[in-house]
């Protein structure tokens, strides 16, 4: 293995580092050792620099225009940064494949999709009433979910459109963040095609604009309390 | 603006990304974003794929602005850094199918340089390290730029050249060297 301790050897080894050539174990061993080690941080730093106009060489590429919205969207999610777990990146490699979702028209508009699936009597109890229609970041036309949620009373996630099956040793978690709120609550797994319903006491509040989503993540949910994985479906919600 | 300016300044935007100001993000999105793009584009030769490398890696710079240190080197190198390692890492998934690198496809995507963006928009100085790179003989450049700009391993870069993987390693050891000699 490598000898950071040797300077020349720690040099070489940060210079293939950023260069990208080291083998995947080594690779690892250099991101694990840089925080506690200055000496490498110091040489890392000195080669992203030296390199760093070699990067010129690549041809520029217009993002999407969706592709900031998608960050955005996860900002919304994000507590402060700087902490270590604030974003744990999946590579989750299978994306594209929900993109790939039938394309369902939010034309399809939220009161066509809470007749045709949601065709419920209007709740006696008095409170306002929210909607929300759940739709992927990455495609606007992808509704995958509507969130009806009504002061005082129930939340209803109703599943609308095709939503694909979740891949082995992954789950679908639900979660909520009222306007105003430092971070999500997770309001626990849910499958697809499924019904959920609670009471909106297990909610931190019930408003408009309110943010619901959906996002992949470990079967078990996420283990720091918020989302780690992609978001699959977003929304906000809007008085009724 | 500072999203037009030439001189943008990264180390602020880092800095500001660190104290949670999102428009400090946005604007190092929109100044860098289709540079970024375009590194990542090289490595993973698949559009979904490095705008997924974009996203991802703009979370990252998001949530990891706080460990970037000024003092060190320049927040911009820190930023394609964390780009090139996301492109690498996504082009190297072992789940991920391997596209065929033909000569075509590099051909086209060097061909899609850019007309309206040129460097002087960059405000990059490439010049250093273009000469230093010319004082290698050509087939150990290769090695570094096949390496950087297509984010080939040694084993891909000894295909490719035709060249012994042994000789690649030390080929790239030894360019990297004398890059930091020229450079110094």
């Amino acid at each position: 293995m490598i000898d950071l301790r040797d300077p020349a050897e720690r040099d070489a080894t940060a210079g293939e580092y950023v260069l990208g050539t080291l083998p995947p174990d080594e690779h690892a061993a250099v991101a694990a050792a840089l925080p506690g080690d200055a000496a490498l941080r110091a040489a890392v730093y000195a080669w992203q620099d030296r390199l760093l106009a070699l990067s010129a060489r690549a041809p520029a590429a217009e993002p999407s225009p969706a592709v900031w919205p998608r960050i955005a969207a996860r900002l919304d999610w994000q507590a402060l940064p700087g902490r270590e777990t604030a974003v744990r990146t999946p590579w989750w490699q299978g994306l594209r494949f929900w993109q790939g979702l039938s394309a369902m028209g939010v034309a399809a508009s939220l009161v066509l999709a809470l007749r045709l699936v949601a065709p419920v009597p209007p709740v006696p109890t008095e409170g306002a009433r929210y909607v929300a229609v759940l739709e992927s970041p990455d495609d606007k036309r992808a509704a995958g979910w509507v969130v009806e949620v009504q002061a005082g009373g129930a939340l209803r996630l109703v599943p609308v459109g095709d939503t694909p099956p979740v891949p082995p040793g992954r789950s679908l978690q639900f979660w909520t963040k009222p306007q105003g709120a430092a971070g999500p609550t997770s309001l626990g797994l849910v499958k697809p095609g499924e019904v959920v319903q609670m009471p909106v006491a297990r909610l931190p509040g019930v408003g408009a604009q309110q943010l619901f989503e959906i996002t992949l993540e470990p079967e078990a949910g996420s283990p720091l309390g918020r989302p780690t994985g992609p978001i699959l479906f977003v929304g906000r919600t809007v008085a009724l | 603006m500072p999203s037009t300016s030439p001189t943008f300044d990264h180390d602020a935007a880092l800095l500001a990304c660190a104290r949670g100001e999102r428009f400090a993000l946005r604007a190092l999105y929109e100044h860098e974003g289709r540079w970024l793009l375009g590194v990542a584009l090289r490595i993973v030769r698949d559009r979904a794929v490095a705008e997924d490398v974009l996203h991802d890696a703009f979370l990252q710079i998001w949530a990891h602005a706080a460990s970037f240190e000024p003092a060190l080197g320049s927040g911009r190198g820190w930023v394609y850094t964390v780009v090139r390692h996301a492109a690498l890492k996504a082009v190297r998934d072992p789940g991920r199918l391997q596209l065929v690198d033909t000569p075509e496809l590099a051909a086209l995507s060097d061909a899609q340089q850019a007309g309206e963006a040129t460097d002087a928009d960059r405000d990059l100085d490439t010049e250093s390290l273009e000469r230093c790179l010319q004082r290698l003989d050509e087939a150990r450049r290769a090695c570094v730029v096949h390496a950087f700009v297509d984010g080939y391993t040694h084993e891909q870069i000894a295909e490719r050249l035709g060249t012994p993987l042994g000789t690649v390693k030390s080929w790239i050891r030894r360019s990297l060297a004398s890059l930091k000699d020229c450079l110094a």
